[in-house]
């Protein structure tokens, strides 16, 4: 409905600028034959800015139709026996239907075009991931068989530093394939978002909760507003975002002391922010973090795969309308920061 | 000498289901198991187990269907085993009755934690059919008669609404109660602002028994699916 109203307007306003234009050359220069080369580039814009052959063809009638009414003897009057005009009729027909073959050929060359664009990007996140999932599925191989076939060998320690070497690359898998799963389920935009009022507190009760199971140890310093505050989201997917980033500063910003989770609100948006105090981020990799590709630069064989923890972040924002910024301030650290909208007024 | 709980395993996943079955011994628990929903019911009637795990995502049919065939006839406690993706199956099958869920893959420690939770929680309230009685977690007392709420013996204020919500809670001790369970037992009804109600009535809860963000206090909060009352 909307697409009809747009590619009418876009041809009516053609039709009435070249109309202008017409009338203008008519009474400067006194002659009517730029006229008909006047229509056919509108035509041919209107063909070429619309959609399918409709407009364009309905426009060339039309114009054929102006052209014979006001600008061919007699003046004001439709005369339809001038073979003239219904040569210059067809004329612009056959433009017409000419320009819409090749502008619709274009428009789907760069949908394909776009499409395998997409197609290796998701191709080039499946290599990376493959990549990184042998990893630790060698570790789990690895350990397990070693201990299996060596059971009376090993002694009590081996065996555990092995288990715990298997524990450890399983809990890993197990974030990568829920980052997955939310790639998966937003890539393309066809699952719609599960949008829920969510309190604040909740939202970051759940995910501290969720970040200590991982890391008992880190302290997070947690600065909310003491208000009752409840914003629209798909739930998990955003407190994935928080544990992804919260996860990425243990894992990426060496010598940090300090994990910091603030959230303001503001009327119409709330931003959160999480920074750290630890190494910070260098300008090259600031350009690409959220991309997934990592710069190309991150040694293969460890586990380096914040690429993908923050990509996913950044397409769980995107597709919740909102922004997401990495920093590294000159003073040291790192801050990642993403807001979300907040509810409209129509609660109750 | 046979005093043991009795926990049956529904799971079609022989690794998973090995694993569970090695934990609960290791525990000190009988394991029965069943590897369909069929042969989980066939189990459940022949041996009445004390407790279930129940895998929602059987072969012949659907783990809710086990929930809804069991519930009819009995209230052992229902454990679910679900994927992280089933968000509505966790509430479809804790609105059937399912006690509570642990989403996969699981820590050994979190399971058995839920199993003695569960258990206990079993007994609390088998023991406390007496309509007088106090109820008591840990540090948290709840008066039935009087309607009063007390932490280390000194009085937490609740309103109206907060006590009945504390109180329905703790009925259903260590038992997720889905916000629209909650919503319907509190309020009657549940209309569009009855959810954003119930938060905001909660938020307050959390703070009176002085709950932080990452460190509960009696009611965990189980984000999107609801509330439970445990310790944490």
């Amino acid at each position: 409905m909307l697409k009809i109203i747009k590619n009418t307007l876009i041809s009516l306003s053609i039709l009435a600028i070249a109309f202008g234009i017409c009338l203008f050359i008519q009474n400067v220069f006194l002659t009517e034959t730029l006229i008909p080369a006047v229509f056919v580039l509108a035509v041919f814009l209107i063909a070429f800015f619309t959609e399918g052959y409709i407009y364009g063809i309905i426009s060339a009638l039309f114009s054929v139709l102006i052209f014979n009414f006001a600008f061919s003897l007699p003046f004001f009057k439709f005369d339809f026996t001038i073979p003239e005009n219904i040569i210059s009729a067809v004329i612009m027909i056959i433009v017409t239907i000419i320009t819409g073959a090749l502008t619709t050929q274009i428009k789907r060359q760069e949908a394909i075009k776009a499409e395998s664009e997409k197609e290796r990007m998701r191709a080039n996140l499946l290599r990376a991931v493959s990549h990184d999932l042998r990893t630790p599925l060698t570790t789990i191989y690895g350990a397990s068989s070693t201990i299996l076939d060596n059971f009376d060998i090993f002694s009590n320690e081996q065996k555990i530093t092995l288990l715990k070497g298997i524990r450890e690359d399983s809990q890993w898998l197990t974030r990568m394939v829920e980052n997955l799963l939310s790639v998966t389920k937003l890539d393309g935009g066809k699952v719609k978002l599960l949008m829920n009022s969510v309190p604040l507190e909740e939202l970051i009760d759940s995910v501290l909760r969720k970040f200590r199971k991982r890391y008992p140890e880190q302290e997070v310093i947690i600065d909310i507003p003491d208000e009752f505050i409840s914003i629209p989201m798909d739930a998990l997917l955003i407190e994935q975002v928080l544990v992804n980033i919260l996860d990425n500063a243990v894992e990426h910003a060496e010598g940090m002391t300090e994990l910091r989770l603030r959230v303001k609100v503001d009327e119409k948006r709330t931003t959160f922010e999480i920074s750290d105090n630890g190494c910070g981020i260098d300008a090259e990799r600031l350009k690409t973090i959220f991309t997934g590709c990592g710069g190309g630069t991150a040694p293969t064989d460890t586990k380096i795969n914040s690429g993908i923890g923050l990509s996913v972040c950044a397409t769980i924002i995107k597709a919740h309308g909102g922004e997401i910024f990495a920093e590294s301030p000159k003073n040291g650290g790192a801050v990642f920061s993403f807001s979300l909208n907040n509810e409209e007024n129509c609660d109750e | 000498m046979n005093n043991k709980y009795k926990i049956l395993v529904v799971e079609d996943e022989n690794n998973i289901r090995n694993i569970i079955t090695a934990l609960l011994e290791a525990n000190g628990f009988q394991a029965i198991t069943a590897e369909s929903c069929a042969g989980g019911i066939l189990m459940f009637n022949s041996h009445r187990p004390d407790l279930i795990i129940l895998d929602l995502g059987l072969p012949d049919s659907d783990g809710i269907e086990f929930i809804r065939e069991v519930r009819k006839e009995s209230s052992f406690p229902i454990i679910v085993l679900s994927a992280r993706s089933d968000e509505k199956d966790k509430v479809d099958a804790l609105e059937l009755g399912a006690n509570d869920y642990v989403t996969k893959p699981f820590g050994s420690a979190e399971l058995i934690a839920r199993i003695r939770s569960a258990l206990r929680n079993v007994r609390r309230i088998g023991n406390s059919l007496n309509p007088s009685e106090k109820f008591v977690l840990d540090r948290l007392t709840i008066d039935y008669d009087s309607r009063r709420v007390f932490l280390d013996n000194s009085e937490i204020k609740l309103t109206q609404t907060e006590y009945n919500i504390v109180a329905l809670l703790s009925e259903h001790c260590g038992k997720v109660m889905t916000y629209s369970a909650i919503i319907s037992a509190i309020w009657g009804y549940n209309d569009y602002g009855s959810k954003k109600k119930l938060q905001v009535n909660m938020a307050n809860i959390r703070k009176k028994l002085g709950a932080t963000p990452g460190n509960d206090c009696y009611i965990i909060n189980e984000l999107g699916v609801g509330y439970r009352m445990d310790t944490a």
